[in-house]
C-alpha cells in the first residue's frame, strides 16, 4: 500500500462511494440468493451486482487498493458470465460471493480506520476465480436449444428476462408467438382496441410483452402493436381474438434452429450478441453508471449540516437582538411599523430555513434498514432455522441521529426474534406452523411526529414463567410488567444463549436506546405459541447536545456546554448590601455578578445558604454580560437528548426542555442566560407592584 | 347509553371524568418541578418515555396540600394533541354512569368549584363530581385544542 498516502485526499470520497456500492451489492446478492434457492434467474439483480462490482473495481484501482481490486475482479468476471447466461448463478456460487463482499467490506473498513488494507485471502481468490467456469457449466443449456427468431421477436427491444420467458415457454413445449394487432376506426367502433385485445389474448396466452410498432405495418396502417406470447392456443383462436386479418400470427421460434445440443462445445458460451441478443453487457454501457446512480442525490457530511445549523443559530440570536433594538426604538417613539413588519417576515423566513435544514438531515428508513436482510441471512445460516424477513417500511424518513441510534436496537430485536423466539423447523412443523418462520418489520409515521416501528415474529412467544425464574421475580401479570422484567439489566435466560445472541446487548439496552436516548416508547405484546410483537415509537428528530450536569438543592440540571464560558470555584464572594443576595466574584480582574441557581429556581431558598459554601459556578452570558450561576456540585458532562416541552403549562423562559439521565425522572435542561433574564424582569415587576412573586 | 368514567378522590370528595379521555393511570413517585410554571403544576413526570406536565388537583381546587402516598395516582388525560396528568389522592374505580343520573351542578358547587365541576352524578348514595378536564388543566387548552 505504497500509494495510500498519495491518494489520501480522495479517500473520504472513495469510502463514501464504496459504502453505497457495497450496500446495494449486498441487497442485490440477497435477491440473487433468493432466486437461486427457487431455481429462478434474477437477471436484474445479477446485472446490478455486476455493475456495482465493476464500479467498485474501477474506483479501488484509482486509489490503488490492490486487494479490493483483485477480489472485485474475480467476482465481476463470474457475474459477467452469469449476466450473459440470462442472470443465472449456480447455488454453490452464492457463498463465495457473500464472502467476497465481506472481505471487501473488511478492507474498506480498514482503510476507513486509517490502516492499510490487508491482502486478499489467497484461497478466497481461488474460489472466486473458479466461479466463472461453474457459472458456465450451470448455464441453462436445455433452454439454449430453442432460439428466438431475433427479427420477429424484436430481440433488441427485449429484456433478458423477457427473452428467457419466451425461450422457457418454448422449451416447456408451448408456442412462442407474435400476434400483430392493427387498430382502426371500424375496429374501435366494434370495441376492438389494444386494451380489449390485451384482455382477450390474456385469456388465451401469457403476454410477455406488448410493443407498439410504428411505420408501415401489416395492413398498411401507420400504427400497430405486436404482442409477444407464450401459449398453447391455436393460431385461428388467437386471430379471432384480435379481430382477424389484417392481424397475423408469427412464430417466434427460429426457422434455422441452433446447433443441436451435442454440438455445443462444453462450457463454450454462445457468442454474445448472436444467440443472446441484447443480453451481454457491453463495456461502453458501463462507463456511465454514475449518472444513473447519482439520480439527483448529493452526499453531504453530517458535520457540514451541523455547521449550517450553527450559523442558523447565530442568525436566530442576532434576530432576537434586532427585535430588542426595535422594541426599544418603538418605546422611544420612533416610527417602526415597517421595521416591525420586516422583522415578522424575517421570523417566518428563519423558521422556514430551520425546517429546510432539518429536512436535510432526514434519511429514508428503508436505507437505514438495508442491512437487516443480510443479518437475517447470517442468522439463518448460524441457527439452521428457516426464516423470512418481511420489510415494509414505505418511504418514511427520520433524522440521521435517530436512525443511527435506532439501528442497533432493531438489530438486537431481530437477532432475538430469530434466535430465541422462532422455533426450529421441526418444532414448527410439530406445532402445525409453516416451517419457515416470519419476522416482519413495518413502520409508519404518526401525525404527532413519531415514527412507529412494529417488529413481529410468529415464534413461540415470551415464556413469562421462564423470565420470572431468571429474574427471580414473581410471574408478571401483564405484558408491560413482563417487558419490565425482560428489560432488567443483566437478565438472560442464559441456558439457551447461543453464539449469535446472548452476548452483546440485552433488552435493557434496547429500552435505554428507545426510551431514554430517543425519548420514545417501547411496548410488547406476546402470545404463547403465536408470537411476539414489539412496537417502538420514536420521534422523527431529536436534538442532541453536550451538556454539563450540575446539582443544585438536591436536584440535577443540565446546561448546554456551548452556553457555558467557564466553570469556576466560588471563593471570595462579596455581597454588597441591598443587592438582594446577588454577590460579586472576581474573574480575571473584573467583578462578575454571582447568582444562586437555587434561589433563581425557587425564590424561597435562602439567598446565601449552604449553596454559597465552597460551591461551583457556571459563567454564562446573560444579555451579553457574564454572570456566574452558583450550584452545589458539578456532576459531569455528557451528551443528552433534549426533549422540548410542548405543553403551554410548562413552556417557560429559561427551561429549554427536559432530558432523561437514566433514572426515569425528567431532568430540566436550563438555559441559564434566559432564566436569569426572565427572573430579573419578574423581580422588577414585582418590586414595582409592591409584592414578591415567586 | 351508559358512559364509562374513571373515578378518583381528592380530599375525600369523589370526582370523575370520561374514561375515553384517560390514556392511563400511573402511580406517583414525584415530579420534577418547573420553575416559573403556574402554581397548580406539580411538575414533569415521564410516562412511557414521554415527558408530560402534571397538574396537582389539590392545588388547582384550592385545597390544602397533601402528602404523596402509595395511593396517589396520576390520571393521564388526553386533550386533543396535549397529554396532561392530573395528580389525585387515589383512583381505584371505573364506573358506567347513567346519563339520567347526571345533573347540572347546584349553584353553590359551581361557585365553590371555580367552574371545574361540569355536572354531578348520583351513584347510589354517593355524589360524584364530573370535572371539566380542559378547564382543570388550564385555560391554555382553548387555544391549543380549538374544538373543546
Amino acid at each position: 500500500m505504497t500509494g495510500s498516502g498519495e491518494f489520501a485526499e480522495f479517500l473520504p470520497a472513495y469510502l463514501a462511494e464504496v459504502d453505497e456500492l457495497l450496500a446495494s451489492a449486498q441487497k442485490d446478492l440477497l435477491s440473487v440468493e433468493e432466486a437461486v434457492r427457487k431455481g429462478l434467474a434474477q437477471p436484474r439483480a445479477v446485472r446490478e451486482l455486476f455493475r456495482a462490482l465493476h464500479t467498485l473495481k474501477g474506483l479501488s484501482a484509482m486509489v490503488d487498493v490492490e486487494p479490493v481490486v483483485s477480489l472485485a475482479h474475480w467476482m465481476e468476471a463470474s457475474l459477467r458470465l452469469a449476466d450473459q447466461a440470462g442472470g443465472r448463478l449456480p447455488e454453490s456460487s452464492v457463498e463465495p460471493l457473500v464472502e467476497g463482499l465481506r472481505a471487501i467490506e473488511v478492507r474498506v473498513r480498514q482503510l476507513g480506520a486509517g490502516k492499510a488494507a490487508s491482502p486478499a485471502p489467497a484461497n478466497l481468490l481461488e474460489r472466486l476465480e473458479a466461479l466463472g467456469p461453474q457459472v458456465l457449466e450451470s448455464a441453462p443449456r436445455p433452454g439454449r436449444r430453442v432460439v428466438l427468431d431475433a427479427e420477429a421477436a424484436f430481440a433488441s427491444r427485449l429484456a433478458p428476462s423477457e427473452r428467457e420467458q419466451l425461450e422457457g415457454g418454448l422449451a416447456g413445449g408451448q408456442r412462442a408467438l407474435r400476434v400483430d394487432f392493427v387498430p382502426s376506426s371500424e375496429r374501435a367502433a366494434k370495441g376492438l382496441n389494444i386494451n380489449t385485445v390485451r384482455e382477450r389474448v390474456a385469456k388465451l396466452a401469457d403476454i410477455v410483452k406488448v410493443l407498439p410498432l410504428s411505420g408501415a405495418a401489416a395492413g398498411g396502417a401507420s400504427l400497430a402493436f405486436a404482442l409477444l406470447l407464450i401459449t398453447r392456443a391455436e393460431d385461428v383462436t388467437l386471430l379471432e381474438a384480435v379481430g382477424g386479418p389484417p392481424a397475423r400470427v408469427l412464430s417466434l421460434e427460429s426457422t434455422a434452429p441452433a446447433t443441436p445440443p451435442g454440438d455445443v462445445g462444453a462450457g463454450t458460451p454462445e457468442p454474445p450478441g448472436a444467440a443472446v441478443p441484447g443480453g451481454a453487457v457491453l463495456d461502453e454501457e458501463l462507463d456511465e453508471p454514475e449518472v444513473r446512480r447519482g439520480g439527483g442525490l448529493l452526499r453531504v457530511e453530517v458535520s457540514r449540516l451541523d455547521e449550517t445549523m450553527e450559523w442558523l443559530a447565530a442568525l436566530v440570536v442576532n434576530r432576537s437582538r434586532l427585535t430588542r433594538a426595535v422594541t426599544a426604538l418603538t418605546q422611544a417613539g420612533a416610527p417602526t411599523r415597517e421595521l416591525t413588519a420586516i422583522l415578522q417576515e424575517n421570523g417566518r423566513q428563519l423558521r422556514d430555513l430551520r425546517s429546510a435544514i432539518l429536512r436535510l438531515r432526514m434519511v429514508r428508513v428503508g436505507d437505514v434498514l438495508e442491512r437487516l436482510p443480510l443479518l437475517v441471512r447470517g442468522l439463518r445460516r448460524a441457527t439452521g432455522k428457516a426464516v423470512r424477513l418481511e420489510l415494509d417500511v414505505g418511504d418514511a424518513e427520520l433524522d440521521k441521529a435517530v436512525a443511527d441510534r435506532l439501528l442497533p436496537a432493531l438489530v438486537h430485536l431481530v437477532r432475538n426474534a430469530v434466535d430465541h423466539a422462532l422455533e426450529t423447523p421441526e418444532e414448527r412443523q410439530a406445532a402445525g406452523k409453516p416451517v419457515e418462520g416470519l419476522v416482519s418489520l413495518t413502520c409508519h409515521t404518526r401525525a404527532s411526529g413519531q415514527l412507529v416501528l412494529t417488529l413481529r415474529d410468529d415464534g413461540k412467544g415470551v415464556d413469562a414463567k421462564a423470565v420470572a425464574a431468571a429474574a427471580k421475580a414473581p410471574v408478571p401479570d401483564s405484558a408491560d410488567a413482563l417487558l419490565d422484567l425482560l428489560c432488567r439489566p443483566g437478565l438472560s435466560t442464559r441456558q439457551e444463549a447461543t453464539s449469535t445472541s446472548g452476548r452483546g446487548m440485552g433488552m435493557d439496552i434496547v429500552r435505554r436506546i428507545v426510551v431514554e436516548q430517543l425519548g420514545g416508547e417501547l411496548r410488547m405484546e406476546t402470545r404463547k405459541g403465536a408470537g411476539t410483537t414489539f412496537t417502538l415509537s420514536v420521534p422523527l428528530t431529536v436534538t442532541l447536545m453536550d451538556a454539563i450536569i450540575v446539582e443544585c438543592a438536591g436536584r440535577r440540571y443540565a446546561v448546554a456546554v456551548g452556553t457555558v464560558e467557564e466553570l469556576i470555584d466560588v471563593a471570595g464572594v462579596v455581597r454588597p448590601a441591598g443587592a438582594d443576595g446577588v454577590g460579586l466574584v472576581e474573574r480575571r480582574g473584573a467583578a462578575v455578578p454571582l447568582v444562586s441557581l437555587a434561589r433563581l429556581l425557587d425564590a424561597t431558598a435562602p439567598a446565601d445558604g449552604a449553596a454559597g459554601q465552597g460551591a461551583k459556578a457556571l459563567i454564562v452570558r446573560q444579555r451579553g454580560d457574564p454572570v456566574a450561576f452558583a450550584v452545589d456540585r458539578l456532576l459531569g458532562q455528557q451528551e443528552i437528548v433534549l426533549r422540548p416541552l410542548e405543553d403551554p403549562l410548562v413552556r417557560v423562559p429559561g427551561v429549554a426542555g427536559a432530558t432523561d439521565l437514566g433514572d426515569g425522572q425528567p431532568t430540566l435542561v436550563l438555559d441559564l442566560g434566559a432564566l436569569g433574564a426572565a427572573r430579573a424582569i419578574r423581580r422588577k415587576r414585582a418590586a414595582r407592584a409592591g409584592e414578591w412573586v415567586s | 347509553m351508559n358512559v364509562l368514567h374513571v373515578l378518583f378522590k381528592v380530599d375525600g370528595t369523589e370526582y370523575a371524568m370520561p374514561a375515553a379521555d384517560v390514556v392511563q393511570m400511573e402511580s406517583f413517585t414525584g415530579a420534577t418541578p418547573v420553575p416559573g410554571a403556574p402554581a397548580h403544576v406539580a411538575g414533569l413526570v415521564q410516562v412511557r418515555g414521554r415527558v408530560i406536565p402534571v397538574v396537582d388537583a389539590r392545588a388547582r381546587f384550592g385545597l390544602p396540600a397533601g402528602t404523596p402516598s402509595l395511593d396517589s395516582r396520576v390520571v393521564v388525560g388526553q386533550l386533543g394533541e396535549r397529554t396532561v396528568g392530573l395528580l389525585v389522592d387515589s383512583a381505584r374505580e371505573v364506573l358506567k354512569l347513567d346519563p339520567r343520573t347526571i345533573q347540572p351542578p347546584p349553584p353553590m358547587v359551581v361557585e365553590g368549584a371555580k367552574g371545574f365541576v361540569r355536572a354531578v352524578a348520583q351513584v347510589g348514595p354517593r355524589l360524584v363530581m364530573l370535572i371539566d378536564f380542559p378547564r382543570v388543566v388550564g385555560e391554555e387548552a382553548a387555544d391549543v385544542d380549538g374544538q373543546r
